[in-house]
């Protein structure tokens, strides 16, 4: 555990005023415009500021367990939040990624904080309806070093990803909460749009941008930087 | 040389220090992140043995699986080398000239002056981050111990390492090299290395290649050990492969891989490992420069499965559905548990239909 | 995991000492420890910061040192006052043990976060109870030690160098009270008793506020009974309350810690 520098305490006093947990009670729950999943059980979701196109959900608190999910993301669209001035890698979603690419994307989000990461299964599966792909990992978590277990699922449809991402402890957690997932994957329903499905479409090649040092002016004043 | 150094009254600033990193250490003793191969521990342990003289019982190695270059060393004598480090040293001499400078920090007591100096800073996760494992890269604004400390540590540091390179026998040449070879990753990245977490904000250090190039020129002779060293790195070249071409950082694994693909020892490992970075660039030109990779690690024989793997997606996407099958099937046929088999087979059965 | 969010979580821990509406610190169904009950005494983390003028917090080792012998003095005395059965885990044991003591970690922020954090982070699936389990790796602990129950215990606490007090009352004055310098001194932990056959945390009592002092040993005594404060054991029969009825309640309680220790 690390004391916190002043920077992040001002931040998370910043944000307290727009974090809320809801119930996402059992039955039908829509995602997003164009996906629907059906729970067997309650979760919590945890509405975070900043962190991407993902929704957040969890059994046990976010130290512990997190369900991410993703509902139409687009092409071009990064699939994680950013942090002040930050110099790393973003990860972001091409409509005509292959399996094995949007696997690396989700990989290299996972990995961002330097935690390791270890696929231990790839398979072809439909999500929502549509054609995908389902996988499974481990992670070293780099700030604590708990290892996690993962499985993810995912499908492209009309150029659009429609994804789930589940992190938890390989301890007690992810046996636990792993056919609950499950449950949920499998009940999920995409309103199917034709073409722009997974690996299809022309490959254009992510042109080499450096990444912003500040995306907000907020940010941008923090390290002293003009914002033109 | 200073004489050995004696553990400082723990009512002290560096008492304070020592500690915290006492118990810094006993995370990294218990952390799966600790690299637990004992004939390459033994042996980076000896070389910094060597290399600290009359210090070598103070110091202890640890070998930590992280793909970025650094190497640290804290003031209570734990020595931290990173596979990113291990992966880019082309010889022993390298890693002794990385190994040396960390100890000369050490001997300098630069560590206690910096943790003076960072009193006056609010970042002091940021000093933290130095010498632990724990340390959100790029994001608490970590910043690698090689290149944290101020001109003119880091220049008395190089002269301290360059000495006790030399005496313990080695190629002072390499020395420069290594800067060289960084310097060159770095500046590949769009944007410039400035956009690289690892690098402090400190101007150009490109003076330290020449500082260390003039003492080079000084004394003669030494030994490099390129073979011995890419032979103990051999067993986990693949897997520190894999975790670099996985940052996603693709100009600076390229940087990295055409200098690399000239050794020696582990050839097609390095072409298999470009081709990748090619593959998922996916650039105009980068799809045949990847196919060109992979057939010349194929030729090459002792090729990684993945060879094969990669050409078949090229393949693939390319319309060329015989010599992707034949990619596949040879990719299951050299790597039958691979994790994602079941996907490959599903490939197998579009071509067929 | 949501990678770009551990400064968050971890930062829930440093929230100001508000107090939120009283949660549970048992679980349910769980009153006390069965008499006899042999409870491993997991190695305490403590760490003790001094925070300079630029609001830098500096490691003291002479203060962490201290902290430890004088929490590990009164958990001795708090042993036999309570009259508990233990067993202290090795640092050897403490090695094999690492991977469930990191999960312990996690679980132990969760909770602080989620059960005795703000509202708006309550889990509604927990419908406000203390239920959290590690699950049966757990008994890897039990295997270790014979113990049936584990404690752990956790607490960061910085206190103000003068140069930092005065810059604080420096900014105070200059504002004229408007700004409240973040970044004062804070004690912060947990204790947890868990199950060391089902992996149930048992017992849980978070340590949040401004005030407190485990430099010195009567003081680091009082740490302690904030920290083991209704620890879950049965009164013996006749017992008089633990805590001292006579003189003021001591600065820096909220008027609820000050009934907990039996002050009016």
């Amino acid at each position: 555990m690390r004391t916190l520098t002043l920077l992040l305490l001002v931040t998370l006093l910043a944000a307290c005023a727009t974090v809320s947990t809801q119930k996402m009670e059992s039955g039908d729950r829509s995602l997003g415009e164009r996906m629907v999943v059906n729970l067997d059980a309650a979760w919590n979701k945890v509405a975070l500021p900043n962190t991407g196109p993902a929704q957040t959900w969890t059994m046990e608190g976010l130290p512990v367990d997190q369900l991410l999910i993703y509902s139409g993301v687009k092409d071009g669209e990064v699939i994680h939040g950013t942090v002040f001035g930050s110099k790393l890698k973003s990860f972001a979603f091409r409509s005509a990624m292959q399996p094995d690419e949007i696997v690396a994307m989700f990989e290299g989000m996972l990995t961002r904080d330097g935690s390791a990461f270890k696929l231990v299964k790839l398979e072809p599966s439909s999500f929502g309806g549509a054609k995908g792909l389902r996988f499974e990992y481990s992670v070293i978590r780099k700030v604590d070093n708990v290892r996690l277990s993962g499985v993810g699922y995912a499908s492209v449809n009309g150029g659009e990803l429609f994804a789930m991402v589940y992190s938890a402890p390989q301890l007690g957690f992810f046996p636990r909460h792993q056919a609950n997932v499950q449950q949920i994957a499998q009940s999920a329903r995409i309103s199917l749009k034709p073409g722009g499905g997974m690996g299809e479409g022309t490959r254009k090649p992510a042109a080499a941008q450096p990444e912003p040092a500040c995306r907000t002016q907020a940010e941008c004043r923090a390290l002293g930087i003009n914002q033109k | 040389m200073p004489a050995r150094f004696s553990r400082p009254d723990i009512g002290t600033d560096e008492g304070g220090l020592w500690a915290m990193m006492d118990r810094e250490e006993t995370r990294l003793r218990r952390s799966p992140f600790n690299l637990r191969d004992p004939q390459l521990q033994a042996h980076v342990q000896e070389m910094a043995c060597r290399l600290a003289g009359e210090h070598c019982p103070d110091i202890r190695v640890h070998l930590v699986r992280t793909p970025y270059f650094n190497a640290s060393m804290a003031p209570n004598g734990m020595m931290q080398v990173w596979s990113g480090l291990m992966l880019r040293a082309d010889n022993e001499a390298q890693l002794a000239a990385v190994l040396g400078h960390e100890i000369g920090h050490y001997l300098a007591r630069h560590s206690v002056e910096r943790l003076r100096d960072a009193k006056s800073r609010t970042a002091f996760g940021q000093f933290l981050g130095m010498f632990g494992v724990v340390g959100l890269i790029g994001q608490m604004g970590v910043i690698a111990s090689m290149f944290a400390y101020s001109r003119e540590h880091e220049r008395a540091a190089d002269r301290i390492g360059a000495i006790l390179m030399q005496q313990a026998g080695y190629d002072l040449t390499e020395a420069p090299k290594v800067w060289a070879n960084l310097l060159l990753e770095a500046n590949a990245r769009p944007g410039g290395r400035e956009r690289n977490p690892l690098f402090a904000t400190h101007p150009a250090q490109e003076d330290r290649q020449a500082a260390l190039a003039e003492l080079a020129a000084k004394f003669q002779g030494g030994v490099a050990n390129d073979a011995e060293w890419q032979a103990r790195i051999q067993p986990h070249l693949r897997d520190w492969l894999n975790e670099e071409v996985k940052r996603g950082q693709h100009e600076e694994s390229l940087a990295f891989l055409n200098r690399a693909s000239g050794r020696a020892m582990g050839k097609p490992d390095y072409l298999c490992a470009r081709g990748e970075v090619y593959r998922l660039r996916g650039g105009e030109t980068d799809l045949q420069a990847a196919l060109d990779d992979f057939r010349a690690a194929a030729a090459l024989g002792n090729e990684p499965p993945e060879t094969h793997r990669g050409l078949g997606m090229i393949y693939r996407q390319q319309k060329r559905g015989a010599e992707a099958k034949a990619s596949f099937d040879r990719y299951l046929e050299l790597a039958p548990q691979a994790p994602d088999v079941l996907m490959i087979r599903s490939y197998l059965e579009e071509l067929r239909a | 995991m949501r990678a770009n969010h551990p400064g968050l979580i971890f930062a829930l821990l440093f929230v100001p000492a508000i107090a939120f509406a009283q949660v549970p610190n048992v679980a349910p169904g769980f009153t006390t420890l069965p008499k006899g009950a042999k409870v491993a005494i997991m190695p305490s983390d403590i760490e003790l910061f001094s925070i300079s003028g630029g609001g830098v917090a500096e490691p003291r080792a002479d203060w962490t040192e201290a902290a430890n012998r004088h929490f590990k003095a009164a958990l001795e005395k708090k042993k036999q006052a309570l009259a508990l059965n233990t067993v202290e885990v090795s640092e050897k044991d403490a090695d094999e043990l690492a991977e469930l003591n990191a999960l312990h970690a996690a679980v132990a922020r969760a909770i602080a976060t989620h059960h005795f954090g703000p509202p708006s982070l309550h889990l509604p699936t927990k419908d406000g109870k203390l239920d959290w389990s590690l699950g049966e790796s757990v008994q890897a602990i039990k295997k270790a030690t014979g113990a049936d129950y584990a404690l752990f215990s956790w607490v960061r606490d910085s206190y103000l160098s003068a140069e930092r007090q005065a810059a604080m009352a420096a900014v105070a004055v200059l504002s004229l009270g408007r700004v409240v310098a973040v970044g004062g001194a804070q004690q912060t932990g947990y204790a947890s008793l868990v199950d060391l056959d089902t992996g149930r945390v048992l017992w849980f009592n978070r340590l949040q506020r401004g005030t407190g002092d485990l430099r010195e040993a009567d003081k680091a005594a009082e740490t302690l009974e904030v920290l083991l404060d209704k620890f879950p054991v049965a009164q013996q029969p006749g017992a008089k309350a633990s805590a001292p009825t006579s003189g003021r309640c001591p600065s820096g309680f909220t008027i609820m810690e000050c009934r907990a220790r039996g002050y009016q």
